[in-house]
């Protein structure tokens, strides 16, 4: 039986402008226009990238810093639009990238649970009945009614972990596996990242830790300068990307 | 046609939007009572000033004899809302990064949000314009649900200029002072403060053609009877936010994928 295809990327390349100047303003584009100057110039952060990844599946991403990794991902979490080529995903995607986007300090725990798992994509009704278990898990109960300003940076950590992995989406996404809070809740956050990618949903993996990548990934990319350098089997791409490093 | 497909998105995004007017409500008026009537204290102290400045420095009176004060305020009122939602709409975009690069949402929807929180407050300022006009002799009158209407119009109206700004402020870094003086002037476009019937043909034909001054005028009768509008103030009121709500859409929908990069 041939797997679903859970997302699919076409050739998609990623373009910036790039302005000569350190910022873009009216006055600097109406004297270049005049002096018929080019200000800006294209930079390509990722160029014909093509990939796919079945329901079961983790692809592995790697590569130096700023080979285009990140940007991957968001054009993966739908955040940003591709300039060329297609992105199809099938199905809920949980993005494990920057938690906590939208968290507002003035609101309370539970107020800014329900705000964070709607951004999310998520149904208000189900969050309402799912802010108790979340906070239990995040071991937050009796800080739910206060401001999140009062809460120290781990406690922000575990509530924004604890509320976007209260899902079974059908792509997860994750850059660098997270490790927030103290020891307890780091191994518990590890543990329940590794429960997630074996539930059966299409896993993409962002990373540096290459004993993860041959340890968890079916498969692997690696990325440089925004082109795919090498796709497949985690030991075969590390071995290129290895010898490309010590070049 | 894509922009039917953008208003569908946005309408099923309610549950966000719900909630973010839910937030922004939350943290304006931070839980007190005091907060909400404390938003109103901008609207009144202008409407204080500019009813110091023309009914006692310049002794300025309506031509038809209705009294100055709650044409003023019902002015004022309009204006702050427009304004308010305006500079909140496009500040959501324009400073969402922190949103809008990290979670799959459209932006769209936070132009949204921040402009019916901004009519909720306009709700909240209907409470002084009545005691201003059972004041002066006058109640709201039979056409008060009406306000709804223009409520309505007037958030399309916000939220498709508020496109167009977002990309702008993104786009250029000097956008923002250019715009304001565009504000500025369209402001003193709309007879918030003036009776139409002291202009000129000429000046005239412009200041209708504002579409904030349908909007005021509409308002004014609605509630409280200060102003007659016709049909043709209704239909060029509807049409105007209509257009410029799908214009802005579609622009919006045009340029934020080569922006989105810049916020």
């Amino acid at each position: 039986m041939k797997k679903e295809v859970i997302v699919e990327v076409n050739d998609v390349s990623m373009v910036y402008r790039r302005t000569r100047h350190r910022v873009s303003s009216l006055k600097q584009t109406a004297i270049d226009t005049i002096k018929k100057r080019m200000s800006h110039e294209d930079f390509y952060a990722l160029t014909d990238v093509s990939l796919s990844v079945s329901r079961g599946e983790t692809l592995a991403i790697i590569g130096r810093n700023g080979a285009g990794k990140s940007t991957l991902l968001k054009v993966l979490a739908r955040v940003l639009p591709p300039s060329q080529g297609r992105v199809i995903v099938r199905g809920d995607v949980a993005p494990m990238i920057e938690l906590g986007a939208g968290f507002n300090p003035e609101l309370t725990g539970a107020e800014n649970i329900l705000l964070y798992g709607t951004l999310l994509g998520r149904s208000t009704v189900v969050m309402k009945s799912r802010i108790e278990a979340i906070a239990e898990w995040a071991g937050l109960r009796e800080s739910l009614d206060v401001p999140l300003r009062a809460y120290s940076s781990g406690m922000v950590g575990r509530l924004a972990f604890a509320t976007a992995t209260d899902t079974t989406p059908d792509l997860l996404l994750i850059d660098e596996v997270l490790s927030v809070g103290d020891e307890d809740f780091q191994e518990r956050s590890k543990a329940r990242t590794v429960e997630m990618m074996n539930s059966g949903c299409a896993v993409i993996l962002v990373t540096h830790d290459l004993g993860a990548v041959e340890t968890m990934a079916d498969r692997a990319l690696y990325l440089e300068a925004g082109r795919v350098k090498a796709t497949g089997t985690p030991n075969n791409v590390i071995a290129k990307y290895h010898s490309d490093l010590h070049r | 046609m894509p922009v039917i497909s953008q208003v569908k998105a946005i309408y099923e995004s309610r549950d966000l939007l719900r909630i973010l007017v839910a937030r922004d409500l939350t943290v304006r008026y931070k839980r007190s009572v005091i907060g909400i009537w404390w938003s109103l204290l901008n609207p009144i102290f202008t409407t204080g000033v500019l009813f110091y400045v023309f009914n006692t420095v310049f002794k300025a009176r309506m031509a038809d004899g209705t009294s100055f004060l709650p044409y003023l305020l019902s002015g004022v009122l309009l204006m702050t809302f427009f304004n308010q939602g305006l500079t909140m709409a496009a500040d959501s975009i324009a400073n969402g990064s922190g949103v809008l690069t990290k979670v799959y949402v459209r932006p769209e929807v936070f132009a949204a949000s921040a402009t019916i929180s901004s009519s909720i407050n306009f709700c909240f300022g209907l409470v002084p314009l009545t005691v201003v006009l059972l004041i002066t002799g006058k109640h709201p009158g039979i056409k008060t649900p009406l306000v709804l209407v223009v409520m309505f119009f007037l958030i399309l109206l916000t939220v498709g200029m508020s496109l167009f700004m977002a990309v702008a402020y993104i786009s250029f870094d000097d956008s923002k002072s250019l715009i304001a003086i565009l504000l500025l002037m369209l402001q003193y476009m709309t007879p918030v403060f003036y009776p139409i019937s002291v202009l000129g043909p000429h000046t005239l034909r412009v200041i209708k053609l504002n579409p904030l001054t349908a909007f005021l005028t509409v308002f004014r009768d609605v509630f409280g009877n200060n102003g007659s509008a016709t049909l043709g103030t209704w239909a060029y009121m509807v049409a105007s936010s209509l257009v410029i709500f799908i214009g802005g859409l579609y622009f919006f929908m045009r340029k934020w994928p080569k922006v989105v990069a810049k916020i």
